[in-house]
């Protein structure tokens, strides 16, 4: 069994250099999304980082960009499970993977069993009821 | 035991635990199961493993269930398929007897004339052939899809894959173990299901090894990936290393009456003899040239059916059975009926010898089933067991070759004499192997007729055709899983839409709202006071780094190195040949970044685009795709600055925020990147806002428009407010190979660029006259009304020259207009004389309403 | 049940994660003729040929392999 929830996600977009986001992404929930993109989930001093990455990269562009994505949690026993319904991405224990889930492009989050599924906003309502439907039998 | 009964064509038939549907059937006495496709021969028990088609049934209406591995239930309703009036007896069977006018792919030259009688004489072939009319009202079982990760999988779970699977195990590997069937239960009683039995509990108890049964593998794919799909589900298992346990199935020759009711393949007699207590005859003449076969033959014995003589190979006369005959190096010849097998012609010694059976019982080879490992040759694959055996090559002499599709030998011969001479041209012409079995029971006989008759009998295996997933039957259904919705796009005013009343559709994508009850309102809202439409879908991108202007220059064919922060222009995105690929608008920023619009339906796309050219000019910029992020809604019309001055203290009159240019704007509280566009035709503000802010700054606007009546708009309106102002809709306008001056957009191409994505095309092709070009168009209808329509044909003097891509008829002018391509002569367009459907068509310039742009500016 | 693409940044992945950009190609020639092969008429030899991808499903980035059409080998 799995539980699905659904919450906005803080988001910040660092598009800088490669040297500039290898050092970003080492920062706690950094998603390394390209060399040239890295994806900061959950509450990051803007700020601060950008001041931080334009030192490297004066052209850098550090941005919020929550309003632009949507988090759906899979979180239980059966959490895997739901998602290999979904996806053919083989999930690590975890840390962070991008690829195709229920066909479109979606940002993965995974720690044991807590799969975070970060999807575009304008996509948040289909891949929600994508989930629901094809994980009917393992969600309450 | 019984455990119920189930219903056969008007009669209860009781249920054995442990029956299959044939089982069940066979012991109450029915003995044609199906006929065959073409000429209604009668079909029995053959194989008894699922892989021929003789004994295919429909169950609770689904047609072609193989009821020799189909469990019976209680309760469930049995039919046979082909027959009329029944299977038991078809008067159809007359085609039997009309083979000789039927010669193979008579089909393919009977019926091609007269073309009239086609009609009728699809009707009647489509009612006489198939397994059975599927149900008229069925609701699709739930499939679902998975996928498995693993470190092995084994395919087959006889006595080669459980040890496959538990040396995997022991090594510390992760395995999935799958079979079509119940472990065991394509096995009669014997030393072997006991050894299985043993292997089975220890593999059950291995907690890495995990089980699937009753799915049946599908194909074999690059990666490597297994497809395996069961009655509810697909599963596609990602497995490092494949180890194919597949087996082997006994062979199939092709000999005088090897169809006949009453010829049975070994394991089929032994199962339905030693496992459900049927004996297959009372006077049974077997065939076995394989251990297998010695086995089948001691089982029959053994379960007390009267074996009256075994052809043997002379070494193994001993283990024949005492109650039987041995016929030592015996040759089967043929079998013969009528309707069923009455007797068999064996040659011993030279001599020909008849034998009177009620059964045919054979053995006489193995085929390996190794169709998965021929799909991909190039995964790592390991083949254990039966499946690696080379196989025996089956004779052809005779009888009936495929028995799905009820090819004969006699057909084989024909279509070889006609000149079709190896086994892939044999399949496609006579459709051999093309049947419910996938070639896995003809397969080898195909090949092994085509190698013999080309002389080249020692490469019968190698003529094999080519092996394609799915290696069984699958129902579509099954495909289907998961695979159900389009991919739906949202903006967040969705519930907002929904409940104002909008009516939605698609859209490039999107749900997007056509109207809100009143189309011919909502225009006429935009053009007298204001209107308000989400157009949050469009793409939008931002464009920065310091090479930003530069990569908007080579992008796009227009004049764009001197676009001034606070401005905005209208953009064509090209493709390398010079075709018009998307359009947009696009803004400079103070900071040297630039945010790009583009159509809805193209947004993905221009990101793609965006980053190609990026990457290929080797350019350092930075792109954000901000589509999802911002809202964007259109307040538009004469009386739009009147709806936005109470929310907003930022300056939006003429001098502060232009025609075609942008600023930041706070309305209602929400901070908008606002910028003056035209395509509507009339003053509008394009506020592009965080998207969470969406459904208040709507609701602030409505509640500010209710003043004078503001309308919220869809796409209906939109289509006739941007057609009067001459605006293309990128597909319906533009088609994927027209260039700006075949669309009148010579005004957004600088050909004085060094360079642009598509300026060599552009140059290449300005050599040349214009075929065709897009024009306005003005309609008269007539008192007739003979309304112009989308898709119209355009005439002149009676030829066909162009058609209409966009027309409606337009409150503001009075009269219809539209937009259509039409040929040109020398490059030019015909001056007078042209028609849309019925109406007389006038070329004129565009835009339609408001030429000068008055509306818009200010 | 696909062709496996390997992406620099993100590993093998089924191809339908991807858009196909066509043949490797330089993007300008010496006149309108060679301009118009470039375009129009790829190479399209058997056997191996560079071929540009994009990873439209996952990190969204362009890159270039050798892929033999023929036997669907990549690299």
């Amino acid at each position: 069994m799995a539980e699905l929830s659904t919450s906005q996600p803080v988001v910040t977009a660092v598009l800088a250099s490669s040297e500039a986001c290898a050092r970003v992404s080492a920062l706690p929930g950094a998603c390394p999304v390209s060399p040239v993109e890295v994806a900061i989930v959950g509450d990051a001093s803007i700020t601060a980082l950008r001041q931080a990455v334009q030192r490297l990269d004066p052209d850098a562009v550090v941005r919020d960009v929550s309003d632009g994505w949507v988090a759906h949690m899979l979180e239980g026993p059966g959490a895997r499970e739901a998602f290999a319904r979904l996806s053919e991405l083989e999930l690590p224990a975890s840390g962070f993977v991008q690829g195709a889930v229920a066909r479109i492009g979606v940002r993965v989050l995974v720690d044991g069993d807590r799969v975070e599924l970060l999807v575009p906003s304008m996509l948040a309502a289909h891949l929600r009821a994508r989930i629901e439907d094809e994980c009917r039998e393992l969600l309450p | 035991m019984t455990s119920g009964s189930l219903r056969f064509e008007g009669r209860d038939i009781p249920v054995r635990e442990g029956d299959t549907v044939a089982s069940a059937l066979f012991r109450a006495g029915v003995r044609t199961f199906s006929r065959s496709l073409k000429s209604r021969r009668r079909r029995g028990l053959y194989c008894g493993t699922g892989e021929c088609p003789n004994c295919m049934v429909t169950v609770d209406d689904v047609p072609g269930v193989r009821s020799c591995v189909t469990p019976a239930g209680s309760g469930m309703r049995v039919e046979r398929g082909r027959g009329w009036p029944s299977t038991e007896h078809d008067l159809l069977h007359v085609t039997d007897l009309m083979h000789p006018l039927m010669p193979v792919g008579f089909y393919m030259k009977t019926f091609v004339r007269p073309r009239f009688a086609w009609p009728v004489a699809e009707r009647v072939i489509r009612r006489a052939t198939g397994s059975g009319p599927l149900p008229e009202r069925r609701e699709p079982t739930r499939t679902t899809s998975r996928h498995l990760h693993a470190d092995t999988i084994v395919v087959g779970a006889g006595t080669s894959g459980l040890s496959a699977a538990l040396e995997a195990a022991g090594a510390g590997e992760h395995v999935v173990m799958c079979d079509a069937y119940p472990v065991g239960s394509q096995v009669p009683p014997g030393r072997l299901l006991e050894a299985i039995r043993a292997l089975e509990t220890r593999a059950r108890a291995e907690p890495a090894i995990e089980m699937l049964e009753r799915h049946a593998a599908l194909g074999l794919y690059d990666g490597p990936t297994v497809a395996l799909a069961s009655a509810d589900e697909l599963v596609q298992v990602h497995p490092r290393r494949v180890v194919l346990a597949t087996g082997a199935i006994e062979m199939h020759e092709a000999f005088p009456g090897n169809d006949l009711p009453g010829v049975w393949l070994g394991r089929a007699a032994s199962l339905m003899a030693a496992k459900h207590g049927s004996p297959v005859g009372k006077r049974v003449v077997a065939v076995a040239s394989t251990e297998e076969g010695l086995e089948h033959l001691r089982a029959l014995a053994g379960s007390g059916t009267n074996v009256i003589a075994a052809v043997v190979p002379a070494a193994l006369v001993d283990e024949v059975p005492a109650s039987a005959e041995a016929i030592a190096d015996g040759e089967l010849v043929s079998a013969h009926g009528p309707g069923r097998i009455r007797s068999v012609m064996v040659r011993e010694r030279g001599q020909a010898r008849r034998l009177r059976c009620d059964a045919l019982v054979l053995s006489i080879g193995l085929e390996p089933r190794d169709e998965l490992a021929r799909m991909a040759p190039d995964e790592p694959v390991e083949i254990v067991g039966d499946a690696a055996l080379g196989g025996a090559v089956p004779r052809v002499t005779g009888g009936t070759l495929c028995l799905c599709e009820d090819v004969s030998a006699h057909d084989a011969e024909q279509a070889w004499a006609e000149g079709f001479r190896s086994a892939e041209i044999l399949k496609r012409y006579t459709t051999a192997t093309m049947g419910p079995c996938r070639g896995a029971m003809c397969g080898r006989a195909l090949a092994a007729f085509a190698s013999a008759r080309s002389g080249q009998a020692d490469r019968a295996a190698a003529a094999r055709t080519t092996a394609r997933p799915p290696s069984r039957p699958v129902a579509l259904e099954t495909l289907a899983a998961s695979v159900h919705e389009v991919i739906e796009k949202r903006t967040s005013l969705h519930q907002t839409h929904l409940a104002a009343g909008a009516e939605l559709g698609w859209s490039g994508g999107w749900k997007r709202p056509f109207s809100y009850g009143n189309w011919r309102e909502e225009y006429t809202a935009v053009r007298e006071r204001a209107g308000l439409m989400d157009v949050g879908t469009l793409g939008k991108f931002l464009i920065a780094g310091r090479d930003a202007t530069i990569l908007a220059d080579r992008i796009f064919p227009g004049r764009v190195a001197d676009l001034a922060p606070g401005r905005s222009r209208y953009v064509l995105a090209l493709d390398e040949a010079g075709y018009v690929a998307d359009d947009g608008v696009l803004s400079a920023f103070e900071d040297g970044s630039h945010l790009l619009t583009s159509t809805s339906g193209g947004a993905e796309g221009m990101d793609a685009r965006l980053r190609e050219w990026t990457h290929r000019l080797g350019l350092h910029v930075h792109l954000l795709d901000r589509t999802s992020e911002l809202g964007a809604i259109l307040v538009a019309g004469p009386r739009a600055r009147d709806l936005l001055h109470p929310l907003s203290d930022d300056p939006l009159d003429g001098d502060s925020l232009p025609y075609a240019g942008h600023g930041e704007v706070t309305v209602a509280g929400v901070t908008c990147t606002a910028i003056r566009t035209g395509f509507v035709g009339e003053l509008g503000f394009e506020l592009h806002h965080p998207r969470s802010r969406g459904p208040e700054l709507w609701s602030a606007l409505m509640r500010a428009g209710r003043a004078f009546d503001a309308r919220p708009f869809g796409l209906d309106a939109l289509e006739l407010l941007r057609l009067e102002k001459g605006h293309l809709y990128m597909g319906q306008d533009a088609l994927p190979d027209d260039t700006p001056v075949k669309l009148g957009l010579d005004r957004a191409v600088d050909m004085t660029k060094e360079w642009f994505v598509g300026k060599a095309a552009l140059e290449r092709l300005a050599t040349t006259p214009l075929g065709r070009r897009l024009t306005g168009l003005t309609f008269d209808e007539g008192p007739e009304d003979a309304a112009v329509l989308r898709g119209m044909p355009v005439s002149a003097g009676g030829e066909i020259v162009g058609r209409v891509t966009s027309a409606a008829a337009s409150p503001a002018l009075g009269r219809s207009i539209g937009f259509a391509w039409i040929r040109t002569v020398d490059g030019e367009l015909p001056a007078d004389g042209l028609r849309a459907g019925e109406a007389r068509a006038t070329i004129a310039p565009t835009p339609f309403y408001d030429p000068g742009g008055e509306r818009l500016r200010g | 049940m696909t062709l496996r693409i390997p992406c620099p940044n993100c590993g093998p992945r089924p191809h339908t994660e991807f858009s196909f950009g066509g043949q490797e190609r330089p993007h300008t020639a010496d006149d309108a003729e060679a301009d118009f092969a470039r375009v129009f008429l790829p190479d399209n030899d058997p056997g191996s040929a560079r071929e540009r991808w994009f990873h439209a499903l996952g990190c969204r980035t362009w890159f270039e392999l050798a892929r033999d059409a023929t036997t669907n080998r990549i690299g």
